[in-house]
């Protein structure tokens, strides 16, 4: 059997190919950085100091926020508005039935007190409604028109029971009465109301400082280095030594070169050195400090710090 | 031609603009604020002393024993923590080979000391240490010493004390000494003798036999001489004694009781107390010429002078106010001030001030409240606060770094006083083991 030479070549070349389109093309999953958060475990000492409060702190604003001086308003005696409930009665029909369906509709609109105090006239002839002139509300007015008519339907409803239908027809949209379904009542949105006018709000207490507990690079990498530094000084000018100290990262957060101390401050100078050296040596036993935000890098490749011994005795 | 001077020209662009860049981001980290970093707690530096090695294997016994005595002296000053050797992974036996710091670094080791104890040829032995970083795995320091074979213990202090300064900064004081009187016998008929020991309760030497009561011994400045107050024949004298020849000899010819003495800092002469009539006063006398200076005239017991470590100023004890407070003058004599104003407690009195040979701080015995209490005040009166207090402290004196005191306490009862060291923080209180009990310490200054 002959075979050609050129076909099996040419299949052979075709399975290459396609195979290596196959494994190289193919979509790779992509993989988000994972976003790391450090997370310390502190002591309930430590947690009491840095929520203390501080001492420059701003400080609280014991009023509270008032735009508008309240009226003068008596309290009304609910006990006292209850007036008793008349029979309602309608000229066209004695039956209850209706009632279920004006009583929220009556309530609805005007929750104030006039209107509670008119239900019972109202109830019988809607149209003297507008008695209360200050509050047009013109949906619970075209409601209401809308109320006004269904009782009619419901009481030839027993007569003819087919027609309920009907009442959709009454939905028609009148373009040119778009004004009045607008919402014409006041903005709910109330002043805030107090005794004495006080247009700052308070920011927060000064015996807080929140600040501090934000999550942020600096923070973490405070408490990391904290951690490893410590410097056996006994004296009581502990809090006049200080030692600057540059150091610079990797992006995953590394030392990339030994830390450089700038300057070096105390009574002693050779205690202040040796407080150098443990500084470095603390720097160096934290690393690496990987909680460190890869896309901040450019705010944290370089970080200038300044060791101090305060507190510690 | 034109490619060529574009191309120099593009890296023209980018070397300047390199060079900006390199500007901007330094006025960027200029304006950088710094992170500030203090420690949470006083936390000792962690610290690994493995046996030294033995040069030969007779040698591995004092190669154990020189690593046990800088453990213990690092762990007395409370500004190390020696890590348990039974902790350890590696076994050093080659100092000249680094060590595998990842094991070192798995114990929490701050500090690594490797050693070698030799004995030579010469009968002399030879001591080498290194004292390592583990973190960086650097090499801080590094030093040999060759002694006579019985000298090991000064060997083992003064590799304590580079070690302590590397890490502290200060300046060091196991390779010190420390006079006392030895007390022994019942407490009615009590022995007193002068001993001499390391600072650490080692090697105690008698230096009289106690047939004489003897007090308040001081080292002069070269270590050599000590001068105190003994109660022999006749009236109480201030001595002064040779520790090399065991030579002594009574310091001027006074005709009433002398008392109270101190070395000047220079050594060249010795201040003290003489009586005159129900009054002691301060006189200062020259050891080459012997003759004697006046340097208080108050109808008021004026003692327990010291000497400022410059040489300028004196502090002592006077009644000359009502109770015993302490007073701060010139060298040579002039108007004192006091120093001492207990504010809880008016009563108080203050007594045995002795000043910081770093210059810092005046210590002190305080009686208020049926209490003693040994404490610090700054030579200008301020910041005074005490260390600890009790039913009897009494007599403190400053190791020679300044960073320690040490005072004898007697609980009462029939029992008897004990050596105390403790730091001038007051953090770390230690009792000086000695043979018997023993009271009146006085610190040396370094050996070397």
């Amino acid at each position: 059997m002959k075979v050609d030479k050129t076909l099996v070549a040419s299949v052979a070349l075709h399975v290459l190919v396609l195979g290596w389109a196959m494994i190289s093309f193919s979509a790779r999953s992509y993989e988000a950085p994972p976003e790391s958060l450090a997370v310390d475990v502190i002591s309930a000492d430590q947690l009491a100091k840095i929520t203390a409060g501080i001492k420059n702190g701003e400080k609280d604003k014991p009023k509270p926020l008032v735009e508008k001086v309240a009226d003068a308003r008596p309290v009304d005696e609910a006990v006292g508005k209850i007036t008793e409930k008349k029979e309602i009665i309608t000229s066209s029909a004695p039956q209850p039935p209706p009632k279920p369906v004006e009583k929220p509709v009556e309530k609805k609109p005007d929750p104030p007190k006039p209107v509670a105090e008119n239900k019972p006239k109202d109830e019988p002839k809607p149209i003297e409604k507008q008695p209360d002139p200050p509050k047009v509300d013109p949906i619970a007015e075209a409601l209401k028109s809308e109320e006004s008519k269904k009782p009619k339907p419901k009481q030839e409803a027993k007569a003819a029971p087919p027609q309920p239908p009907k009442p959709k027809q009454e939905r028609v949209f009148d373009q040119s009465r778009i004004a009045a379904l607008l919402d014409k009542r006041d903005p709910t949105r109330q002043s805030i109301t107090g005794a004495t006018l006080n247009a700052s709000a308070a920011l927060g207490t000064h015996t807080g400082n929140a600040d501090a507990i934000v999550a942020t690079w600096k923070g973490a990498f405070v408490a990391a280095v904290r951690r490893c530094f410590s410097f056996p000084y006994n004296g009581q000018d502990s809090d006049q030594f200080e030692v600057d100290m540059d150091i610079q990262l990797r992006r995953d957060g590394s030392v990339a070169s030994e830390p450089v101390v700038v300057a070096v401050r105390g009574p002693s100078r050779t205690v202040a050195e040796a407080m150098a050296a443990s500084a470095k040596r603390a720097v160096e036993q934290c690393q690496a400090y990987a909680f460190l935000p890869k896309e901040q890098y450019d705010t944290w490749k370089y970080i200038p710090m300044t060791f101090g011994l305060k507190d510690m005795l | 031609m034109s490619k060529a001077l574009t191309v120099t020209r593009r890296g023209f662009l980018m070397a300047t603009g390199s060079t900006f860049a390199v500007l901007g981001s330094r006025s960027a980290r200029a304006q950088q604020p710094r992170v500030r970093i203090d420690p949470t707690e006083f936390r000792p530096i962690s610290i690994a002393i493995p046996n030294f090695v033995g040069g030969s294997p007779a040698d591995g016994q004092v190669g154990a024993d020189v690593a046990g005595v800088i453990t213990n002296n690092l762990r007395r000053s409370g500004r190390y923590a020696p890590i348990d050797p039974a902790a350890f992974i590696e076994r050093i036996t080659n100092i000249d080979v680094p060590p595998q710091f990842q094991n070192w670094k798995s114990i929490n080791a701050d500090v690594l000391v490797t050693g070698r104890m030799t004995r030579q040829g010469d009968g002399q032995l030879k001591a080498e240490f290194r004292l390592w970083e583990v973190v960086s795995g650097r090499q801080i320091a590094g030093q040999q010493y060759v002694t006579a074979p019985e000298y090991w213990r000064r060997i083992a202090h003064i590799i304590s004390d580079q070690i302590y300064k590397n890490g502290t900064g200060e300046g060091g004081y196991f390779d010190s000494r420390v006079v006392f009187i030895d007390e022994s016998g019942p407490a009615e008929r009590r022995v007193k003798r002068l001993a001499i020991m390391d600072q650490d309760g080692a090697n105690v030497h008698y230096l009289t036999k106690g047939a004489d009561l003897v007090i308040t011994p001081r080292f002069s400045p070269s270590t050599q001489e000590i001068t105190y107050m003994e109660f022999g024949q006749g009236d109480p004298r201030v001595y002064l004694y040779n520790i090399e020849t065991g030579q002594r000899e009574i310091v001027g010819n006074f005709p009433g009781m002398s008392f109270s003495p101190r070395f000047s800092p220079d050594g060249q002469r010795i201040i003290m107390s003489l009586q005159q009539g129900g009054n002691s006063n301060l006189f200062v006398m020259d050891l080459r010429s012997k003759s004697t200076t006046r340097l208080t005239d108050t109808p008021a017991i004026d003692t327990s002078p010291s000497y400022s470590p410059d040489g300028s100023q004196i502090c002592f004890e006077s009644d000359r106010g009502g109770k015993p407070q302490i007073y701060v003058m010139p060298a040579a004599g002039g108007a004192a001030q006091r120093i001492s104003f207990s504010k809880d407690d008016q009563n108080a009195s203050y007594s045995t001030p002795v000043w910081s040979p770093r210059g810092d701080y005046i210590a002190f015995t305080r009686q208020g409240g049926g209490q003693f209490a040994i404490g610090l005040i700054k030579p200008d009166g301020s910041g005074e606060r005490l260390l600890t207090s009790g039913f009897h402290n009494e007599g403190p004196t400053f190791a020679p770094n300044g960073s320690y005191l040490m005072f004898f306490r007697d609980p009462g009862g029939a029992s008897g006083p004990s050596l105390f060291t403790i730091d001038i923080s007051g953090r770390t209180e230690l009792k000086v083991p000695t043979p018997g009990f023993a009271s009146d310490p006085a610190w040396s200054p370094l050996l070397s």
